[in-house]
């Protein structure tokens, strides 16, 4: 009787660890401190209006990318950029990372050119959005998806 | 706190008034995004990047960026520029932990 109970008691130690093991694996994982999604990232942009996908946003990224932490991406405008009608901002959206708002950039009648051109880091296989502000209040937005081979998160 | 190498570049290198340039900023910055590990030490890296960079040209603010930690390590920034007389252009930024840096480049039109 004293063996059976003893197993007992045993069975129910194993079970516990069991179960609390892995929850406190999944406390440790960090986490971004300004995580944001896409859709959120978006509403914080537009506030709320949907943008009209269109031609004049040229947005130009590599289909595959081999490194996912150096993925060059540029948006260029059609626009006269004169005070009357010139590009107020460009946002670009990268949808799975961790913190989908990677830059927004405010331009003036003085750049003489609607152009952007950075490098950005991608966590995975995504869609990549360029939403872009004119100064009579319209959003306009571009979209590609890229294919990246090694992710360049974390 | 750490110097940090940084870089204006203008395209075409000899330009006219009234013509509009190609102007890239480009900064030596590690971009931490506070996720990954240190191999050695088994520690996170805290976060650090770039907040904002702020283009001006003879006092006059031209461009303003708001960044976040996903730009990639060492990030170039690039726009157009109209030129407008000789002075200066200075590219200013500051990062999450309160470092600031600043580059002036001095702007001759020729012709």
């Amino acid at each position: 009787m004293q063996r059976r109970e003893f197993f007992k008691t045993l069975g129910t130690a194993a079970a516990v660890v069991a179960v609390t093991t892995p929850t406190m694996s999944f406390a440790s994982a960090p986490v971004s401190a300004n995580k944001l999604s896409y859709e959120d990232a978006l509403h914080a942009i537009t506030g709320g209006k949907t943008p009209k996908e269109s031609s004049v946003v040229k947005l130009k990224v590599p289909e595959i990318a081999e490194n996912g932490a150096v993925v060059p991406v540029t948006v260029e405008v059609d626009s006269p950029m004169t005070d009357a009608d010139y590009v107020k901002s460009i946002h670009i959206i990268a949808g799975k990372n961790g913190n989908a708002r990677c830059i927004d950039v405010h331009l003036t009648p003085a750049n003489g050119k609607a152009m952007f051109a950075t490098r950005v880091k991608l966590g995975g296989t995504q869609k990549i959005a360029a939403v872009v502000a004119l100064s009579n209040g319209e959003f306009f937005i571009a979209s590609q998806s890229v294919k990246v081979t090694i992710g360049g998160c974390g | 706190m750490a110097k940090r190498k940084s870089l204006i570049k203008i395209k075409p290198k000899k330009y006219k008034d009234g013509e509009v340039v190609k102007v890239s900023f480009m900064v030596m910055h590690p971009m931490d995004t506070g996720l990954s590990k240190d191999k050695k030490t088994k520690q996170i890296i805290p976060a650090k990047y770039i907040n904002n960079v702020k283009f001006t040209y003879n006092g006059k603010l031209i461009t303003t960026m708001n960044v976040w930690e996903t730009l990639s390590v060492n990030p170039v920034f690039t726009t157009y520029m109209k030129i407008n007389g000789a002075g200066n252009l200075v590219v200013t930024y500051t990062d999450n932990t309160g470092e600031s840096h600043e580059k002036t480049m001095k702007i001759k039109p020729k012709g």
